[in-house]
């Protein structure tokens, strides 16, 4: 395997304990490059847990997570999120004090005008960054269709923009892998398979994806495979179409 | 010089100062959201500083004060180092408060180290001179060959200039790209993490810099003054600075100076006039008690943070964020 | 030798006292997660109220009781009219605290102003003396012992025994839950504000009697160390409060015994701090009260 034909992460045995549950009991799977994989399960399935697990927010009890290439089991979040692994959050978390635009032009990477020298020297040192970046944003807000909002204060948004503008947010940080917990959760059925359309415009450009999402349809549309948790453990990988008919998934779905 | 001419320099200089440290606490706090109750720290260590920097070795004047330092440097050098402590004990308190505790826990952690500060330093005589604190007795320091009258306006012309290049440096780092990071790292810490943000890092660069501006408003003052002690930095001084920047408006370099004016000028110091106002001056004398309006004073300023709070806790002139207009691409 | 036993002796009686104030802000923090800066005033306004009281030839434990009643109806009046409301309405738990700290200072100020800023004594204590286990203790040290143990095991009667106790252990572990079983949380609130705030008027006495002179500074100073026992013991676990009220109190005095007096007050403090950043749910933390603490 070359490096460009290696998964864009590879978690092998992951496990992790929550005051004697074990939420995460070695759990394997990969994520192809320029992919969408998508991570479904009953309830208490452990799927969150293992998107904290992986994205940096929990450390684990056990295994490893290799992110393009590398071992980065235990990393914090913020040095991951550099790298290209970026997480989104199941209840939106904006900066209730900043702007939209701003909540966008926050997570651009590095940004001049954060280093010591960049915050002494002032605009001259960072502005024309800063213009590209606002340029940027602009478009993202277009294609998610809150042009015109840029100034609302973020604390005053509906629910639905929120989740938009956090995933604009983890767009503008030009992730590598992306995972979404319950991205759809809350939209509309037309922004929905909007949001589904630039999903797979954007992994044709080369982005992956891990998903958690309880929407099946969803899923089947987009996910090329699927990984099945349950009771902390992969119990099935596949194709949705394939996965629906298989005995093992379906029981764990009626039985949770 | 007249006793108003002389009153009017004691003010601007209390005003410069004060306004220094309540910049460095909106930096902590209103912009970053830290919740520095320790902040007299730094402007305490800057005033100690400035003190054992600029005064000669205990010796030198018959031993009845007793501290470290005495170094006998110049004016621009001691001023130096009391921005450098106030910076020192800013990430000393920073590093305190890294643990991932709610916030009103670090800001309990934060009081508690201010009070043990004050504590260790009153107690232990041979570091700061303990209790009594420390008397500069050289000659009041910038300017000294000139006519009193010349040093004390030029004085004023010091702590002016202070103020103008503080505020320079203070907009850096509230305005661009740097202030958007820290008020994201203030309204959802976790969120500023999955952005990539360093939040340890932004943590002790902020208190590092809101201690300078602490310890330089410590050093001017005590300059001015003549002398520090303990009793200077109670924690009730932060209390003061604390609702500045409330009521001024947090997050708002403008609104928390003139919160800042309004508390520490119109409030504090104009408590003192109403000492000669008759009917209070003869309830104090009735009662024997000469700091009445002083106590009227923290009541006041009490009333007003929790009625802010209460009301209107984004201030009186709220933080307003860039505009980028609806212009087409 | 006959020193250690002296310093553990004036830290049991030091740590009675702590233990009573430390309860009854561990119940108010257990009750409504609100860390209530103002208590410290409150027990200096409990020991004025005490002072008022026996100036006028009450009997000091009448005055006690006077003081706890006053100070338990001020606390409830507190949580229900400033502290409720502002956490229904969202506000910051730093914002909140901000407040209490700004309530105890217009407090401390307000008792200055009208009983000056002189340091005040209960008067000559009698000289009985009690000698146990080689301690010598004066006839208050030992009231005061005896009384926070008789408070302290009637908290626990009430606790463990009665419906109010468990409804109101419920409504501290879990607020929803114990509204959903049709328990009345907001009665249930005002009633161990109540409580608490009589401990913290009876702490406030209790530190004036056993203090040569105080002044309106009284409560705050003690506070930290009661805090540091309460943070000990875990939090909102007014048992562990209990054991860390008697740790402080008796490792204070230790410090003092042994090495430069002045530092002693530090011990409470470095307790504080190293738990808070160490091992923030105490000793005894219940695993609801960690989960609150941390960001």
């Amino acid at each position: 395997m070359t490096a460009a034909t290696r998964p864009i992460l590879e978690v092998q045995d992951l496990v992790k304990n929550y005051g004697g549950v074990h939420a995460v009991d070695g759990v394997s799977f990969t994520v192809e490059r320029g992919t969408i994989t998508g991570l479904i399960g009953p309830n208490g399935a452990g799927k969150s847990t293992a998107l904290n697990v992986i994205g940096g927010f929990l450390s684990p009890g056990g295994g490893h997570v290799i992110f393009d290439g590398e071992e980065v089991t235990g990393q914090p979040m913020h040095r991951l999120a550099r790298r290209g692994l970026v997480r989104t959050f199941q209840l939106a978390r904006v900066f209730g004090g900043l702007t939209t635009m701003e909540n966008l032009l926050a997570a651009a990477p590095s940004q001049r005008g954060e280093s010591v020298l960049g915050i002494l020297a002032g605009k001259a040192y960072w502005g024309e960054q800063e213009r590209r970046l606002v340029q940027e944003a602009r478009e993202l807000l277009a294609t998610f269709g809150m042009a015109g909002k840029e100034d609302e204060y973020a604390r005053n948004l509906s629910g639905g923009q929120k989740r938009a503008v956090e995933t604009m947010r983890a767009l503008m940080m030009k992730p590598k892998l992306l995972l979404l917990d319950e991205p759809m959760a809350g939209l509309s059925p037309s922004l929905s398979r909007q949001l589904e359309h630039l999903f797979l415009d954007l992994t044709a450009g080369g982005l992956s994806m891990l998903l958690v999402e309880h929407g099946l349809d969803t899923i089947d549309r987009i996910c090329g495979k699927v990984v099945v948790m349950a009771q902390g453990k992969v119990l099935s990988e596949g194709r949705m179409s394939e996965l629906r008919t298989r005995r093992e998934v379906q029981d764990a779905y009626v039985i949770g | 010089m007249g006793a108003w001419e002389f009153y009017a320099i004691v003010l601007l200089v209390y005003l410069g100062t004060d306004l220094l440290a309540a910049w460095g606490l909106n930096l902590e706090f209103g912009v970053a959201g830290i919740a520095n109750l320790a902040f007299i720290v730094t402007i305490a260590a800057g005033a100690y500083a400035y003190a054992i920097f600029t005064i000669g070795p205990p010796a030198a004047s018959g031993s009845f004060q007793e501290y470290v330092g005495g170094f006998n440097l110049p004016f621009p050098v001691a001023i130096a180092a009391g921005a450098v402590a106030g910076a020192a004990a800013g990430i000393v308190i920073g590093i305190t408060g890294l643990k991932r505790l709610r916030q009103d826990y670090q800001a309990m952690a934060m009081l508690v180290v201010s009070l043990m500060a004050a504590t260790i330093v009153s107690a232990d005589t041979p570091f700061l001179n303990g209790n009594a604190g420390l008397v500069i007795l050289s000659t009041f320091a910038p300017f000294s060959d000139q006519d009193p009258e010349f040093q004390r306006w030029a004085y004023v012309g010091i702590v002016l200039l202070a103020c103008i290049g503080g505020y320079f440096v203070l907009r850096r780092f509230t305005t661009g790209p740097i202030g958007r990071t820290l008020r994201a790292m203030r309204d959802d810490e976790l969120a500023a993490q999955a952005i990539g943000k360093d939040i340890v890092g932004l943590r002790l660069m902020v208190q590092g810099v809101g201690g300078a501006f602490g310890g330089l408003s410590g050093a001017l003052l005590v300059a001015f003054i003549s002398g520090w002690s303990p009793s200077a930095w109670a924690y009730v001084e932060t209390l003061a600075l604390l609702t500045a920047v409330i009521v001024g408006g947090m997050g708002n370099d403008r609104g928390v100076s003139f919160g800042m004016l309004l508390i520490g000028i119109v409030i504090l110091q104009g408590v003192q006039f109403l000492n000669d106002v008759p009917v209070l001056k003869s309830i104090e004398e009735q009662l024997n008690r000469t700091a009445l309006t002083q106590d009227l004073g923290w009541i006041v300023l009490g009333t007003l943070t929790i009625v802010f709070i209460w009301l209107r806790p984004q201030g009186i002139f709220p933080e307003r964020r860039p505009k980028y207009g609806g212009k087409p691409s | 030798m006959q020193l250690l036993i002296e310093a553990i002796g004036f830290g049991i009686a030091a740590g009675a006292v702590l233990a009573l104030g430390a309860v009854g802000f561990s119940v108010q923090f257990g009750m409504s997660n609100i860390l209530n800066i103002t208590y410290g005033s409150l027990m200096t306004l409990a020991a004025y109220i005490g002072l008022f009281a026996i100036d006028r030839g009450v009997n000091p434990w009448a005055a006690l009781a006077l003081a706890g009643i006053a100070v338990g109806i001020a606390s409830v009046a507190l949580h229900r009219w400033l502290l409720a409301p502002l956490a229904r309405r969202g506000t910051r738990p730093f914002a909140i605290v901000i407040v209490t700290v700004s309530a105890g200072i217009v407090l401390q100020y307000v008792i200055v102003a009208v009983a000056g800023p002189d340091a005040q004594s209960y008067g000559e204590q009698s000289g009985q003396t009690f000698h146990l286990l080689g301690m010598i203790m004066s006839a208050s040290q030992v009231t005061i012992i005896v009384l926070a143990t008789v408070l302290m095991l009637g908290l626990h009667l009430l606790l463990t025994r009665t419906t109010l106790g468990r409804a109101m252990r419920a409504t501290s572990s879990n607020r929803i839950l114990a509204q959903s079983c049709g328990i009345d949380t907001d009665l249930i609130s005002d009633v161990a504000w109540l409580i608490s705030g009589a401990l913290c008027g009876a702490a406030g006495v209790a530190l004036a009697i056993t203090t040569v002179s105080f002044d309106f500074s009284i409560g705050p100073i003690f506070l930290i160390p009661m805090i540091a026992a309460a943070v000990l013991g875990g939090i909102g676990q007014p048992y562990g409060a209990m054991v860390g009220g008697l740790v402080v109190g008796i490792a204070t005095e230790l410090a003092a015994a042994f090495s430069n007096p002045a530092y002693s007050e530090v011990v409470a403090f470095g307790i504080l701090i190293v738990m808070l950043l160490v091992r923030p749910r105490g000793l005894f933390g219940a695993a609801w009260a960690t989960r609150r603490l941390m960001a």
